[in-house]
């Protein structure tokens, strides 16, 4: 039996104990809201964790382990905890959270050597996840400095044109 | 030994979130999530109240002594003054239809942003001082008492609210919540509360005319480079009349547009546009600012901004005013100059009417401000302006509406209406994120500043998750808008959320398309990039793709 085999019957349940993890981490007020509403625009945080939720499951399970479509899947949803109040542990540890309910759902079904072996490896995909999310983060972190910069430039970008035409020294800042 | 802390514990599950009511929830002022405090010297220049040093982030904010009663009696001040704030506090039943209609809860999902709750943070206060059961029973029917952890509390949610108004559309009662924060913030100024992004444009605007403190000769300088490079990129120099008097129109665009980039290119676009009409017109040195961010600090503030547009209309002898692309300006004339510093001028006609089409724009008659896009539209209703919008093929585009044009002043057709004569692929956003549903760029209201850069990326995610959504299922390239906060500050969301989609007003497209009576062959848009299928060896005559 493959492993998806095992994996596959149980990937509802495994995905909506992640989500239910997620959204365990925000305020209790919250969580209610993100649970009920099912638009991805009057809930584009419940829908971009169902999205990630998915995509994980079947790279983990090993079905999927395609690098451009698991990023594509957990792009808005890493760029949304880079940009949220948590340290970076928690904005990209919340992948983790999958891995106590995969022991718990999973694991009881792998019996066999091959079967355990196979159960492994598909924790040794959800670390790459990790990985490929924490390079997601940082690439995030990293533009949103870069946006500051930019953006204190285009403040004023005419008038600092204008200021080197004046004596023909460049200027920066904002006068 | 200490242990390493498991993954779980690290991701701080509910478990470890206070078990206890949410207002005892207290805000943490972590770099990112605040603007900067205002300048002393600013504050003082104004005549602000008790100017003082204070750092948000550090535990005493270095409130006056007798903090707690400036409070209560302004608080009480403006129940008296405003009745809608009386209402406002009154009659929220706590529905909830609000809850989740705020893009900085969506964003944040900080419970606090949700409007009812932010609102609740003053109503709290109102409860204990002027309900019968708040006097008696405090507390548990959610009164509370003014401490300093309660100004600390309001600074933190009154700039987390860009007073976007989306909430208020779908309050029964039409509780607005902008309302409450506007109020919010004029309190904190009672106590020397304010940010130097908004205070430091209120100065340089109440003294040299606009944001950035620009004088008035080199403002000139600097719009004549403009017209400058429109000589470049089309063979004409257009006029760029200053404080002339006798002309029909006074034109009042932001700063923004002649200062900052990519909002110089809308500019652009108006200069061309004028030039093409030979539009009677000048602009003025004086009432060279149309944002007011006075209109985020008190309602005196936004009043004494604002005077300048009529005082100099009076001046100049201008019939009407024509206004620039912008978003609050609108909501501060739609709403409030008549009451501010009404009636008009005598010398203003009373239906401002366009020269070129004789429309008159009836919707103007009490302010006698028109607005660019409803002009431009009109021109083009009646056939006064040429064409080419292939020009701006190389473009997808959609609108976002910015909240204050959508909201404050219900201009939702025009825009799409010039967009759609200018550029031939125009893709609109989900229909609950725009109109009067828009999601705002979540940088308005004075929020527009690099520090919290973070705070912004997450208030804009609405805006960003319906702009990335188009982006990749039409391959939009591509946002045009009405609003020069939005031009700036939607540059770096959509770099964020959908990468690789520019952003640009409405008339920097008009300004790509236009054809010009004896203009070069256009090789180039108005950012000197070059233009789409246009090999610029081949001779003029055989590439002319405009109609006449
Ligand atoms: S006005 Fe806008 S920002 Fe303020 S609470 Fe309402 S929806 Fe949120
Ligand atoms: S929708 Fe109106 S009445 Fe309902 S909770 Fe919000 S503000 Fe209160």
């Amino acid at each position: 039996m493959k492993i998806h085999d095992i994996f596959r019957p149980q990937k509802e349940a495994v995905i909506s104990k992640w989500i239910e993890a997620v959204y365990a981490t925000y305020p209790l007020e919250t969580t209610g809201f993100l649970r009920t509403r099912k638009d991805p625009f009057t809930n584009p945080v419940g829908d971009m964790t169902h999205e990630a939720a998915g995509r994980l499951f079947d790279a983990v399970s090993g079905e999927d382990t395609d690098p451009v479509t698991v990023r594509q899947a957990i792009d808005r949803f890493v760029r949304l905890r880079a940009v949220q109040k948590m340290t970076p542990s928690q904005a990209i540890g919340v992948f983790f959270l999958l891995k106590p309910i995969m022991r718990e759902q999973l694991l009881p079904l792998c019996t066999g050597d091959r079967a355990r072996a196979a159960y492994l490896n598909a924790e040794s995909r959800l670390d790459s996840i990790v990985l490929l999310a924490f390079d997601m983060y940082t690439e995030a972190r990293e533009t949103l400095a870069e946006s500051r910069i930019t953006e204190i430039r285009s403040q004023c970008a005419q008038v600092v044109r204008w200021a080197q035409t004046v004596d023909g020294s460049p200027v920066s800042g904002k006068s | 030994m200490a242990k390493l802390p498991t993954p779980h514990e690290l991701m701080a599950s509910r478990k470890d979130f206070p078990a206890g009511s949410w207002l005892d929830v207290k805000p943490e002022f972590a770099p990112g999530s605040f603007c900067y405090p205002a300048k002393v010297e600013t504050m003082e220049r104004l005549h602000m109240p008790h100017p003082h040093e204070w750092d948000p982030a550090a535990e005493d904010w270095n409130l006056p002594d007798n903090w707690e009663k400036i409070l209560c009696d302004a608080f009480e001040e403006r129940l008296e003054k405003h009745r809608s704030l009386k209402l406002f506090m009154d009659i929220c039943v706590r529905c909830g239809a609000c809850a989740d209609k705020c893009h900085f809860f969506l964003g944040t999902n900080d419970p606090k942003n949700m409007p009812v709750l932010r609102a609740e943070l003053l109503r709290s206060l109102y409860r204990r001082d002027y309900t019968m059961l708040g006097k008696l029973l405090g507390v548990s029917v959610g009164a509370r008492g003014w401490d300093k952890s309660v100004v600390k509390e309001l600074f933190y949610y009154a700039y987390q609210c860009t007073e976007c108004r989306r909430c208020s559309l779908f309050c029964p009662y039409g509780i607005d919540t902008a309302e409450i924060t506007a109020i919010v913030r004029e309190l904190l100024h009672e106590v020397g509360l304010g940010t130097h992004w908004i205070m430091d444009p209120v100065k340089n605007c109440s003294f040299t005319g606009n944001h950035l403190g620009i004088q008035p000769h080199s403002f000139v300088e600097i719009v004549e480079m403009l017209a400058d490079d429109c000589e470049t990129i089309t063979g004409i120099r257009p006029k760029t009349p200053f404080n002339e008097k006798g002309h029909e129109i006074l034109f009042i665009t932001p700063s923004g547009d002649v200062f900052a980039d990519p909002g110089i290119y809308t500019f652009m676009g108006y200069l061309l546009l004028f030039h093409e009409l030979d539009l009677d017109y000048t602009f003025s040195t004086y009432a060279s600012e149309g944002g007011n961010f006075g209109s985020f600090v008190s309602f005196n503030m936004a009043k004494k901004l604002n005077a300048k547009m009529y005082a100099e209309a009076e001046r100049l002898g201008a019939k009407w005013i024509l206004g620039g692309e912008c978003g609050h300006m609108w909501r501060v004339v739609n709403q409030y100059m008549a009451t501010y510093n009404g009636p008009a001028p005598s010398c203003m006609m009373d239906v401002p009417t366009s020269p070129i089409t004789g429309t008159r724009f009836e919707n103007a008659a009490s302010t006698k401000m028109v607005h660019i896009a409803e002009f431009t539209a009109d021109l083009i209703r009646n056939n006064k302006i040429t064409l080419d919008p292939s020009r701006n093929d190389h473009i997808i585009t959609t609108f976002h509406d910015s909240c204050n044009p959508a909201r404050a002043m219900g201009l939702l057709e025009e825009p799409r209406y010039v967009l759609k004569a200018v550029c031939n692929n125009f893709v609109e956003m989900p229909e609950n994120t725009i109109r009067e549903q828009t999601f705002c760029c979540g940088s308005g209201s004075g929020l527009n500043t690099e520090e919290i850069m973070e705070l912004r990326m997450r208030a804009g995610m609405p805006r960003g998750n319906a702009l990335r959504y188009v982006q990749q299922k039409y391959d939009v390239n591509h946002m045009a808008c009405v609003c020069a906060i939005d031009r700036a500050t939607l540059t770096p969301l959509a770099n964020y959320w959908a990468p690789g989609v520019t952003v640009s007003g409405l008339h920097e497209l008009v300004g790509n398309a236009l054809v010009m009576k004896g203009e070069q062959k256009r090789t180039m848009d108005l950012r000197q990039e070059d233009l789409p299928n246009v090999d610029p060896d081949e001779p003029e005559d055989d590439a002319e793709q405009g109609e006449e």
